[in-house]
């Protein structure tokens, strides 16, 4: 497909080199077979990585090649495809994207169709779901995926945490989850230990889990860094340098990859090198999973003068500290504790707040700490996880933290032809004229 | 349990158009009644507390007008649809409300319900999407913890006992219902698609015990009539989620064609399959509501092979088809759904190889774009015939 | 017993969203009349038909069936039967083009895909929910440019490069034709770009049918040149078009009528039909 604009220009350079991580992540599964490695379809935030990695399998990421086909802009193809075969347009472009492609690899027995992005991903030998709370798509997909490759085994397990209760206390019930959250776990080694024919080394398993606990904060470390003013990186760099925690974790390269963003950050900020030649205003990016395809509005938000210190998206991860985990021997109990105490890390400052939600408790932590003038959010219409409930974030936050000046963005995370540049373009200058008008006032 | 055959389907009818009626009366002499969504609902457990169940429904006919300023659009149209009736007070007689974790669609906008209706109770049941033994007793845990909020709610103890009472009434009421499903099977159906539609719609607005009353009203009514001797037309199995007004089922059988069965969470789904009497009785509704219920939002795992797995997750269709003698299937899926959209070419597929052409509509819950559905029905129906 | 038709005359009447069709089958021969539906549709039906009969020289009474098809099927009170279009037009695509076992309609507001086994519909497919794909993002689009809805086709096949249009939604796509106009692309280009984006949706709608050979492109969008050939090369094969492509479903529907009724004679019936008027429907 024909690029219509230039690409978006980084700010950092270890944004640029993030995507080395997703070709290479993409290359491992092309070249998995001749290593002698096995290949597993995975997903993303399932607390599954360190297990996934222990054992050698190599992940193909279905969320990392469909938000490639989309930033390269040749997706249409492959929903397409899996429109063809009576997939709704209305759901999960991710997985609607990646199983067209998957269609049309099992009709060209395994060869790739032509000019798939960065080579495609390979056949796999199993596909490691999660009934996770986060994403009902991610539970069919692998299922749906199964009815073309009829031969490749799935597991399914949950992954669950106490659902938020303005009146209770998510604290009784944590280990009931943490136990069944342990048990889930160990049942998907069990399945991995079928499908590689090897036994599960423990002893790396836990230094695995260690990697992962220090990429974690050195992540955090690295990201608050962006509370300077000027900050050094903004939202548009996070979407790439999220990658290497999102895709790679449970790697030396991932860890390393963050040390590397925190001394150039480190670097920037000594010479006061921000994102925006003049920072005007700062934003949170409060929910949303951005439009693949159109990144180069992040750009445009830049030439105004607004940049976005901080996002909500794709920041899954604490300092370890924070979290005040229980001490276990076991690392897939510490895995389990560290789920449910990230994704019930502000229930208790929802509670103290009346009328407040966690999700919404997070975006005041961050317009706090990161120094904020207002919030973003984006709709993507194909996804219900994350973009249900965006309405009542805004109502809510305006409600017990006071008049923010707030924007809801429309479109998709890969279809791009319900995306209008001119539409969104108009919405950004408005809100910036909103911002400009607040501050003229202070 | 009720004697009295208490009316046939004039009585169904009253129930199904002015919905919620009879709980509006019961309340009304001190009742408390709990709204739920979903066929996953624990109605036992609800029954055995002692309050009143009733199934939440929209109107298909009405446009969503509040609803939107809360909740995107791109959320599951029957949710939003019941939750713009809430809105507008529809409901307003409900002492609480329980949602189950089936989906996506209920379980993010979870918050927006709780936070924008006042009522007194409210409950997230955290169903898990899989049934592994670590998932049965979670459940169980799960259950209970309800158990534990309806008791703070009403004052009193639930005892196992009355869970056992309660699960009888229920598995009596279902068999109540498969009896009159039953009447379906003849050659030239002695009840109609759109009368049946009614009494399910009826059915789940009542206390059990009045409900398995209405039914076998309904049952001895319908036996009573003459057999039917209308030309053999096409029969015609509905599948899909909540589906519970009769204006699709007109457009079907407006043509000739007969509704003789349905896999639908209003209809078959909520009374096949009745729960096991167990010396814990939480453990018989967990059974029953994770693994004999199939629903495409619990992952169903059996199977050494695909089409094993297959069987084990759309076989019981495969009866249904032979049971009912069905020539033709419509799968009615709501835009925006993906737990049954992504199952879509699964189920077609394993129907039409059950042998029985498969007609797929997407749609709202909404009788908005009606004429088009009608028109495929009946281009589906010349199709077949 | 009514009034029975004492020749062998068989009507179809296709009440589309934008045309009305009717075709007379008998005494050896067909009459065929098209007229605009119109917002009143329930009013025009039956002077189309008039129009018809007088064509063909003949009564009201001596029709021996009338079928009616289309949009507004409903409101044809002197008809028989009504019958959907997607049965009619492959019906009425069989009897002209018989190795055809896939029909693409593309009508004014909407387009359907139809697969046809020995004259049977086997399969079908619609898009009535969205422009993209029918006669009516391509009026937007003639508006938007400025040329004759009647010359987009020719003129799309002078194009040098066609343009590349994202967009699938009417709305949008209209503001990018517009967008690219004003930066200097060439008409016949963006008309060539257009031409393209529908043959895609209508080949995406398609897909979801077991696509087989011969395919037959019918209805209102088949006399646009550039569209059929955007669609072949879309199928990678040539198409048929019909001779007259808006009135295959008139002309099945009056076959339909003709079968129903040989059907009834075979049966050693009469032909069960209510007493019908050639007259306005008078409700809605």
């Amino acid at each position: 497909m024909a690029e219509i604009r230039k690409p978006r220009a980084l700010a950092t350079q270890a944004a640029g080199k993030a995507g080395r991580f997703g070709r290479a992540n993409l290359a491992a599964t092309l070249r998995a077979k001749e290593e002698g490695k096995k290949v597993a379809y995975a997903y993303i935030n399932n607390a599954q990585d360190e297990i996934i990695r222990a054992m050698d399998i190599v992940p193909a990421w279905g969320e990392n090649f469909a938000g490639v086909c989309s930033a390269k802009r040749d997706a249409e193809r492959f929903l397409q495809k899996a429109e063809s075969e009576n997939f709704s347009r209305s759901l999960c472009t991710y997985a609607t994207c990646t199983i067209g492609f998957d269609m049309w690899r099992e009709e060209l027995g395994g060869e790739m169709p032509p000019n798939t992005p960065w080579g495609g991903m390979g056949r796999p030998d199993m596909i490691i779901g999660s009934a996770q709370q986060l994403c009902d798509p991610r539970i069919k997909w692998p299922q749906a995926t199964r009815h073309y490759l009829q031969d490749v085994p799935v597991w399914m397990g949950t992954m669950y945490y106490p659902p938020w209760d303005p009146a209770g206390d998510h604290r009784e019930q944590e280990e009931l989850y943490v136990k069944y959250a342990t048990e889930e776990l160990r049942s998907l080694v069990r399945f991995c230990e079928k499908h590689t024919g090897r036994k599960m080394d423990w002893d790396r398993l836990d230094a695995t889990v260690e990697l992962t606990d220090r990429t974690w904060d050195f992540f955090i470390d690295s990201y608050e860094l962006r509370k300077t003013i000027p900050t050094p990186m903004d939202t548009g760099d996070a979407m790439n340098t999220m990658v290497p925690l999102t895709f790679n974790l449970g790697t030396q390269e991932a860890l390393d990859f963050y040390k590397e963003l925190y001394a150039e950050l480190k670097e920037k900020i000594a010479h006061r090198k921000g994102v925006a030649e003049d920072e005007k205003y700062r934003l949170v990016w409060g929910a949303g999973l951005p439009s693949w395809f159109a990144l180069g509005d992040f750009q445009y938000f830049n030439e105004k003068g607004a940049v976005f210190p901080v996002e909500v998206t794709y920041r899954n991860a604490e300092k370890i500290e924070r979290l005040d985990l229980p001490e276990t021997r076991d690392p897939l109990e510490h895995i389990a504790w560290r789920w449910v105490r990230l994704w019930t890390r502000w229930f208790d400052k929802a509670r103290k707040r009346p009328g407040s939600l966690p999700k919404v408790e997070r975006i005041i932590e961050y317009m706090e700490d990161y120094q904020c003038d207002g919030v973003v959010f984006h709709s993507a219409f194909s996804c219900r996880s994350w973009h249900a409930g965006i309405i009542q974030q805004e109502q809510v936050l305006k409600k017990v933290y006071g008049d923010v000046p707030t924007l809801i963005m429309e479109g998709d995370i890969v279809d791009i032809s319900s995306y209008n540049e001119v539409d969104t373009r108009n919405r950004i200058d408005a809100f910036i004229e909103t911002l400009a008008a607040r501050k003229g006032r202070r | 349990m009720a004697e009295a055959q208490s009316g046939g389907l004039a009585a169904a009818e009253k129930h199904y158009s002015d919905y919620g009626e009879r709980a509006r009366g019961l309340k009304s002499s001190g009742k408390k009644i709990i709204g739920y969504l979903s066929a996953l609902c624990p109605v036992e457990i609800l029954t055995a507390a002692g309050v009143v169940p009733v199934r939440l429904k929209g109107n298909v006919s009405e446009a969503i007008t509040k609803a939107d300023a809360h909740v995107e659009t791109m959320v599951c149209p029957f949710v939003r649809n019941v939750f713009d009736a809430a809105l507008k007070g529809k409901y307003a007689y409900l002492d609480g409300i329980v949602l189950p974790h089936q989906c996506d669609s209920i379980d993010r906008t979870y918050d927006v319900w709780s936070y924008g209706l006042e009522f007194p109770y409210w409950h997230f049941i955290n169903y898990p999407h899989v049934t592994d033994d670590p998932s049965i007793e979670f459940t169980r845990e799960i259950l209970r913890i309800f158990i534990g909020t309806l008791e703070k709610f009403t004052g009193r103890r639930i005892t196992d006992g009355d869970l056992a009472g309660a699960v009888s009434a229920h598995n009596e009421n279902r068999r109540a219902m498969r009896s009159l499903y039953d009447l379906r099977k003849e050659e030239v159906p002695r009840i109609s698609g759109a009368e049946m539609m009614k009494v399910l719609v009826a059915a789940m607005s009542l206390p059990v015990d009045e409900s398995t009353a209405l039914i076998r009203g309904v049952t001895d009514e319908v036996k009573g009539r003459a057999p039917g001797s209308r030309a053999k037309t096409a029969r015609i199995m509905l599948v899909g989620d909540q589906i519970d007004d009769v204006a699709l089922v007109n457009a079907i059988e407006g043509t000739g064609a007969f509704l003789v069965m349905d896999d639908l969470s209003t209809g078959s789904k909520m009374y096949w399959a009745d729960v096991d009497a167990t010396p814990d009785p939480v453990q018989g509704i967990v059974d029953r509501y994770l693994k004999k219920l199939k629903f495409p939002t619990t992952f169903v795992a059996e199977g050494s092979t695909y089409s094993e797995n297959l069987e084990a997750r759309f076989g019981y269709l495969r009866q249904y088809l032979k049971d009912f003698k069905v020539d033709g299937t419509i799968l009615f899926i709501y835009k925006y759904c993906d737990p049954y959209g992504f199952e879509v070419p699964a189920v077609k597929s394993f129907i039409e190889s059950a042998g029985t052409p498969v007609l797929y509509i997407e749609d709202e819950y909404s009788t908005s774009s009606l004429g088009r559905v009608k028109t495929r029905i009946e281009a589906f129906l010349e199709m077949i015939a | 017993m009514q009034d029975m038709g004492q020749g062998d005359y068989f009507a179809g009447v296709d009440i589309g969203s934008t045309m009305t069709k009717v075709v007379l089958l008998g005494g050896g021969k067909e009459f065929s009349l098209v007229g605009p539906t119109g917002p009143e549709h329930r009013k025009l039906a039956n002077r189309v038909m008039e129009e018809a009969l007088g064509l063909a020289g003949i009564a009201f009474s001596e029709v021996t069936c009338v079928v009616a098809t289309g949009y507004g099927r409903i409101n044809v009170p002197f008809a028989d039967r009504q019958v959907t279009e997607i049965t009619c037009h492959a019906k009425g695509l069989s009897s002209l083009l018989p190795s055809a076992r896939t029909v693409i309609d593309i009508g004014g507001q909407d387009c359907k895909g139809i697969r046809i086994e020995n004259g049977k519909v086997v399969d079908f497919v619609m898009n009535d929910k969205c422009a993209a794909g029918t006669g009516r993002f391509l009026e937007i689009i003639a508006e938007a440019l400025g040329v004759p809805l009647s010359q987009m086709g020719e003129l799309s096949l002078t194009a040098v490069k066609p343009a590349v249009i994202s967009n699938t939604c009417t709305v949008f796509a209209e503001q990018e034709v517009i967008s690219q106009l004003s930066n200097g692309e060439s008409v016949p280009n963006l008309l060539a770009g257009i031409h393209q984006a529908i043959a895609t949706r209508i080949h995406a709608m398609a897909g979801k049918l077991k696509i087989a050979p011969d395919i037959a492109i019918t209805g209102g969008g088949a006399k646009n040149a550039g569209l059929v050939r955007a669609l072949e090369t879309r199928f990678g094969r040539p198409a048929l078009v019909p001779r007259e492509p808006l009135l295959t479903g008139a002309l099945g529907a009056a076959l339909m009528g003709q079968e129903i009724y040989e059907k009834a004679v075979r049966a050693g019936s009469t032909l069960a039909r209510k007493p019908r008027k050639l007259g306005e429907a008078s409700f809605f």
